[in-house]
C-alpha cells in the first residue's frame, strides 16, 4: 500500500493553509528535500512548470500532483510526498474546481520506479471514498488507518 | 488500428496517468488501439500523426493545428475518471 510505504519512508506532512499555492508547493517539497530526494532546483522547476502551463497538475477536484520532467535538476531518488492541507489552496482564483488540499508531489529520475509509483498513485486516486476518507486525515496515524481501510497493494 | 497519444506539461505525470486510463477504457469497448503519451510540446507536433489526443482540458487549445486536420482533441476534466472518458470516447465516435 502506497500510504503506508509514505509514512515508512517519511514522506508525508501535515498543514493548516498557505498565504499561495506557490509555498503549499514548497511545503509539499519539504519532506522530500529532509530525506534526501530533492533539492530547492527541482521545487523551482515544478513552480515554473505550473507557471507555464497552468494549474493542470489539479488532476482531480481536491487533489494535486506538483512534477516537473523526468531527471530534472534537483532530483536525487524518486518517490511520492504527501501533504494534506486543512485550508484549500487556489491555483487559479477564477476556477474551484482547480482547488486542492492534497497533494501528491511526484520526483522521478527512474522511469520503471517511477511508473509504478504512477500506476498505484492512479489506482489509489480513482477511488473517490478513499479520497473523501484522505481528505479528513490530519497526522500519520489516520493516514495508516486509511491504508489498512483499503488495504491491498 | 487505432492510434492515440496521451499528453501533459512534461509527459512524466499526468499523460501517463491518461494512458493507463485509457487503455483500459478503450479494451472494456473492445477497441483496438496503441497509446503513447509525451509532453504537450512534443505531442503537438507529432499529433498529426494520431486519430486522437487526450489531455488535461487546460491544453486543449495546443491542438489547434491539429484539430483542424481531423485529429480528435479531446480535452478531460477529471483525469482519472473512467466514466467522463468513456463518455467522450463515444462522443468523438472512437468505439466504432
Amino acid at each position: 500500500m502506497l500510504l503506508r510505504e509514505l509514512v515508512e519512508k517519511k514522506l508525508t506532512c501535515y498543514e493548516e493553509s498557505f498565504a499561495d499555492w506557490k509555498e503549499a508547493i514548497r511545503a509539499n517539497g519539504n519532506p522530500l528535500k529532509r530525506e534526501g530526494y530533492i533539492e530547492d532546483a527541482y521545487l523551482d522547476a515544478v513552480i515554473a512548470c505550473v507557471e507555464k502551463y497552468g494549474p493542470y497538475i489539479v488532476i482531480i477536484p481536491n487533489v494535486a500532483m506538483p512534477h516537473s520532467t523526468e531527471g530534472a535538476p534537483g532530483v536525487l531518488k524518486t518517490g511520492i510526498g504527501f501533504m494534506k492541507v486543512e485550508e484549500a489552496v487556489h491555483f487559479d482564483p477564477n476556477d474551484p474546481e482547480k482547488d486542492a488540499r492534497l497533494f501528491f508531489m511526484l520526483a522521478s529520475n527512474d522511469s520503471e520506479a517511477h511508473l509504478n509509483n504512477i500506476m498505484q498513485l492512479s489506482e489509489l486516486l480513482s477511488n473517490d471514498d478513499l479520497v473523501n476518507d484522505l481528505l479528513t486525515v490530519k497526522n500519520d496515524e489516520e493516514l495508516l488507518a486509511v491504508a489498512d481501510k483499503y488495504g491491498g497493494e | 488500428m487505432l492510434k492515440v497519444i496521451a499528453a501533459c506539461g512534461n509527459g512524466m505525470g499526468s499523460s501517463q496517468m491518461i494512458k493507463m486510463k485509457i487503455t483500459k477504457v478503450f479494451k472494456k469497448l473492445n477497441v483496438d488501439v496503441t497509446v503513447d503519451h509525451n509532453s504537450v510540446g512534443a505531442a503537438s507536433s507529432m499529433a498529426v500523426n494520431y486519430d486522437a489526443v487526450f489531455v488535461s482540458q487546460n491544453f486543449v487549445d495546443n491542438f489547434k493545428t491539429a484539430a483542424s486536420k481531423g485529429v480528435k482533441i479531446i480535452g478531460l476534466k477529471n483525469l482519472l475518471s473512467e466514466q467522463e472518458i468513456e463518455e467522450k470516447i463515444k462522443e468523438a465516435g472512437l468505439d466504432k
